[in-house]
């Protein structure tokens, strides 16, 4: 390592000769000239991360930069280009950044797939008039003055570049030409979100557009590889918000990816891939990313759950957790954790949720409806327990109970509603639809039990048959025997 | 009653058909127990008919109706269970009894001269019945019988020039659809019943003309003996009746027959997708034919092997001139015994495999 330390200078010197002038050498003429011209173009390539290091005009524009002849500077035989166009530009820098060797001579650590990622990405892929990628280096970084991303005049500085992917993606017009139904107002919802607002306060840790989307390999979210996909997504979230460290200058809990995974939302989306399943985004927002308020986690909630959220309204329970200032769905299911929603949930014993409220000395009409409702709920689990062990018996003594088994979801989707009607917190509502399941459940257990008890009366009906086919089998043989007890003929008795 | 009698011997000459009857011996040797499979399969023809025809009360032959009828027919119709399953128990017994009854009396020679009709007659019910059996097992258009007749159809389709618009003829259409199912009840409720009532006259008539045939060499044994048809065999053929009827009925109740689901013809391919047994050996023989056979496709050269085994074997009478003479025709005992060995174990694998 310390020879390297030692033996760099020369090879950038090296790569500096071969690449264009280096410093020390004979002045960069194309330099001076322009210089001589006026401009902001020499002035801006002073600043330039690349002139610091050594990289003459003439490491992308080609030519002879060691003479003052214009026309030998700007021979073509000489190598100059000119302005590179279209994918060429990029193809330019990636003569460099793509290359280990002359990168790892200037001592740089940046990753050398920039242009492949580019090129991969949505704005490599998204043609513009023709005229390959739809962005190119410079659309970023600019083409001369380009500075580190850690600069924090950089146009792509963390606090920069959310102006940057703006100026495309806040230009309706301009991005109507490549995709209609995007959205433009990313940046104004970011500026709403937390991250924008620490953002525009100068905080450079915030998440901005790159944090989430990615730099040069941006994808669409639609795309199963894409960062911001949603099966992808609550995992991109967590780099930082998982991270104690990093989050320990805003105080806020570093578990929610690992309580969501657990949930019913993050099981369905990350183990089933159930895109129908929230990721952070869905309840949180995604540029305008900020945790619901008390007062909106039932409309959040609500944007899914659209029956249980109005039941919720219409409930006794929505004026009380108004004036107690609780927050809807979050009380009994928890945020991020939120866990299958299960019987155990409904009742009073220690373990349910109303018993957190409700008990017999305390909200009496809310602990006696909720016993009642469990109680029910309970007679029509067993019901249908009962009614799909009796299918499965029928079914395995081979019966044909095609409609019986067809009912069952009909008490599975009596039981389904049960769930929902639940949020109503009434037991007058409640009782209806529990009776309803259990008189299908009651259907369903006299048809398999039909069909068990015709299974019996078949193996009794074929001992039946079997022994009457037998009797007459042996009167029959014995007339036989009777009948041949005279002999067979021979053939001299037959024609005699 | 004897007046019934008289009356219906004035009108039709019965006297006749009983002194036909008094006087019709069947000859009793080693092989006489072969006799009675024939009697056997005319007895499962009659309970498929009976069956069948109870069945076509409640079957409705669409492709939105065929699996619910059938359904409706294993759950609510009373005894429609046992109806179906004795349909289908009744129609795999009946191809087992018409194949031992066509080798026994391959194998007895019965088929020479002057019984070479009483063959080809066999022969052709032979081959309805397997029409019956393929025809049969669309009708109640469940998934396995679906896949099954798209795959039985597709080989009938590979066939050189005849293969396409017979294919085509059989599914009437491009591929496996309603007018498939529609088609094949019509052939199996009334073209095939009607065909085979023909054939089946012929070669009852025959039989009861010519008599029941005896082995070559036995005819002319010394002490020959003979057992009279009526009321003997009859009886016995009856007692042997009773005995199948029971074995139906213990398979029907033990082993109903399955429904399965309905045929979607979006769904996959379900596993385990093969014909009835009895067309096991070819379709088994089809899968160890490699793809090109010299300049012909394996497919279609199978095929074509079956398709000549199968008309060598039905013109047997007119090519085993050595049998007809009353000679000794060893080769043909061996072809015969070839063939039973080659579809007892290409059935036997293409059931394990």
């Amino acid at each position: 390592m310390r020879a390297y330390r030692l033996i760099r200078p020369a090879l950038v010197a090296l790569v500096a000769a071969l690449w264009g002038a280096a410093p020390g050498m004979a002045a960069d003429e194309c330099l001076r000239c322009h210089e001589d011209l006026g401009g902001m173009i020499p002035s801006l390539f002073k600043r330039d991360v690349h002139y610091a290091h050594g990289v003459t005009c003439a490491g992308c524009h080609g030519g002879d930069p060691t003479t003052n002849d214009m026309a030998k500077a700007m021979d073509t035989s000489a190598g100059f280009i000119g302005i590179p166009k279209g994918d060429a530009i990029s193809t330019t820098c990636a003569r460099c950044h793509s290359d280990t060797m002359r990168m790892k001579a200037f001592g740089s650590s940046l990753p050398l797939r920039q242009w492949e990622d580019l090129q991969a990405s949505v704005h490599g892929k998204l043609s513009g008039v023709g005229a390959g990628s739809a962005i190119q280096c410079v659309t970023c970084h600019n083409a001369h003055g380009i500075l580190r991303v850690q600069t924090p005049a950089s146009p792509v500085s963390p606090l920069n570049l959310v102006k940057k992917c703006a100026s495309c993606h806040s230009n309706a017009a301009f991005m109507r030409t490549f995709n209609p139904s995007l959205p433009v107002d990313q940046l104004d919802k970011y500026r709403t979100s937390v991250h924008g607002a620490l953002n525009a306060k100068g905080d450079s840790k915030a998440a901005q557009c790159v944090s989430c989307h990615g730099s040069h390999a941006i994808l669409r979210a639609t795309d199963a590889k894409s960062r911001v996909n949603p099966v992808n997504l609550p995992a991109t979230c967590a780099t930082c918000h998982s991270n104690a460290v990093y989050m320990k200058a805003y105080g806020i809990p570093t578990d929610q990816f690992e309580k969501y995974a657990n949930s019913v939302h993050g099981v369905a989306l990350l183990q089933r891939h159930d895109e129908a399943a929230p990721a952070c985004n869905d309840c949180h927002g995604n540029h305008g990313a900020a945790p619901p308020g008390v007062t909106s986690i039932a409309n959040v909630c609500g944007t899914c759950h659209t029956l249980n959220a109005e039941l919720f309204a219409g409930s006794p329970h929505k004026k009380v957790f108004d004036e107690q200032k609780l927050p809807e769905c979050e009380t009994c299911h928890g945020n991020h954790e939120v866990p299958t929603a299960e019987i155990s949930m409904l009742g009073v014993s220690a373990e349910t949720v109303c018993s957190t409220c409700h008990s017999e000395s305390d909200n009496v009409r809310g602990f006696a409806a909720a016993r009642t409702m469990r109680s029910l709920l309970d007679s029509l689990i067993a019901m249908e327990e009962t009614a799909r062990n009796l299918v499965d018996e029928a079914e395995q003594k081979g019966m044909e109970i095609g409609d019986a088994k067809f009912s069952l979801r009909n008490i599975r989707q009596a039981r389904l509603e049960t769930r929902t009607l639940l949020h109503a917190f009434s037991e007058s509502r409640y009782r209806p639809v529990v009776e309803k399941g259990i008189v299908q459940a009651a259907s369903v257990r006299s048809e398999a039990e039909e069909a068990i008890h015709e299974f019996y009366f078949r193996r009794i009906g074929l001992g039946a048959s079997t022994l009457v086919i037998t009797i007459i089998a042996i009167c029959l043989w014995l007339l036989i025997r009777r009948i041949e007890k005279k002999g067979t003929l021979s053939d001299a008795a037959r024609d005699g | 009653m004897k007046r019934l009698v008289a009356w219906f011997d004035e009108r039709i000459p019965l006297q006749g058909l009983v002194e036909f009857l008094g006087k019709k011996y069947v000859p009793l040797h080693r092989g006489s127990v072969w006799y009675y499979f024939g009697g056997v399969s005319l007895f499962l023809f009659i309970v498929q008919v009976i069956t069948g025809i109870l069945l076509l009360l409640y079957y409705k032959g669409s492709e939105q109706l065929a699996w619910e009828s059938i359904q409706f027919i294993m759950s609510k119709v009373r005894f429609g269970w046992l109806i179906r399953s004795i349909h289908t128990w009744a129609a795999n017994l009946f191809m087992l009894t018409v194949f031992i009854h066509m080798f026994s009396v391959f194998f007895e020679k019965a088929y020479r001269k002057p019984r070479e009709l009483t063959w080809l007659t066999g022969m052709g019910m032979l081959f309805l019945g397997m029409g019956f059996g393929f025809s049969g097992y669309l009708l109640p258009w469940n998934e396995l019988a679906f896949f099954a007749t798209k795959v039985g159809t597709d080989i009938a389709g590979v066939l050189p020039v005849i293969g396409k618009p017979l294919m085509i003829f059989l599914r009437g259409g491009e591929d496996v659809t309603g007018a498939t199912l529609s088609r094949f009840f019509g052939f199996h409720v009334a073209v095939f019943p009607g065909l085979f009532t023909v054939l089946l006259g012929i070669h009852l008539i025959l039989v009861q003309r010519q008599g029941m045939s005896e082995p070559p060499g036995s005819d002319a044994a010394p002490n020959r003996r003979v057992m009279p048809f009526f009321p003997n065999f009859l009886l016995r053929d009856l007692l042997l009746w009773l005995l199948v009827l029971n074995v139906l009925a213990i398979l029907a109740v033990f082993f109903p027959s399955e429904l399965g689901r309905k045929a979607d013809a979006f769904a996959s391919a379900p596993a385990g997708i093969r014909p009835e047994w009895y067309f096991l050996f070819m379709f088994q023989s089809l899968k160890y034919i490699p793809s090109q056979v010299l300049f012909m496709d394996g497919e279609v050269l199978g095929i074509m092997l079956f398709g000549i085994a199968g008309l060598l074997w039905m013109f047997v009478p007119f090519w085993d001139r050595k049998s007809s003479r009353g000679e000794t025709n060893r080769v043909v005992n061996y072809i015969g015994l070839f063939v039973v060995l080659y579809i007892v174990l290409f059935t036997i694998l293409g059931w394990v495999l």
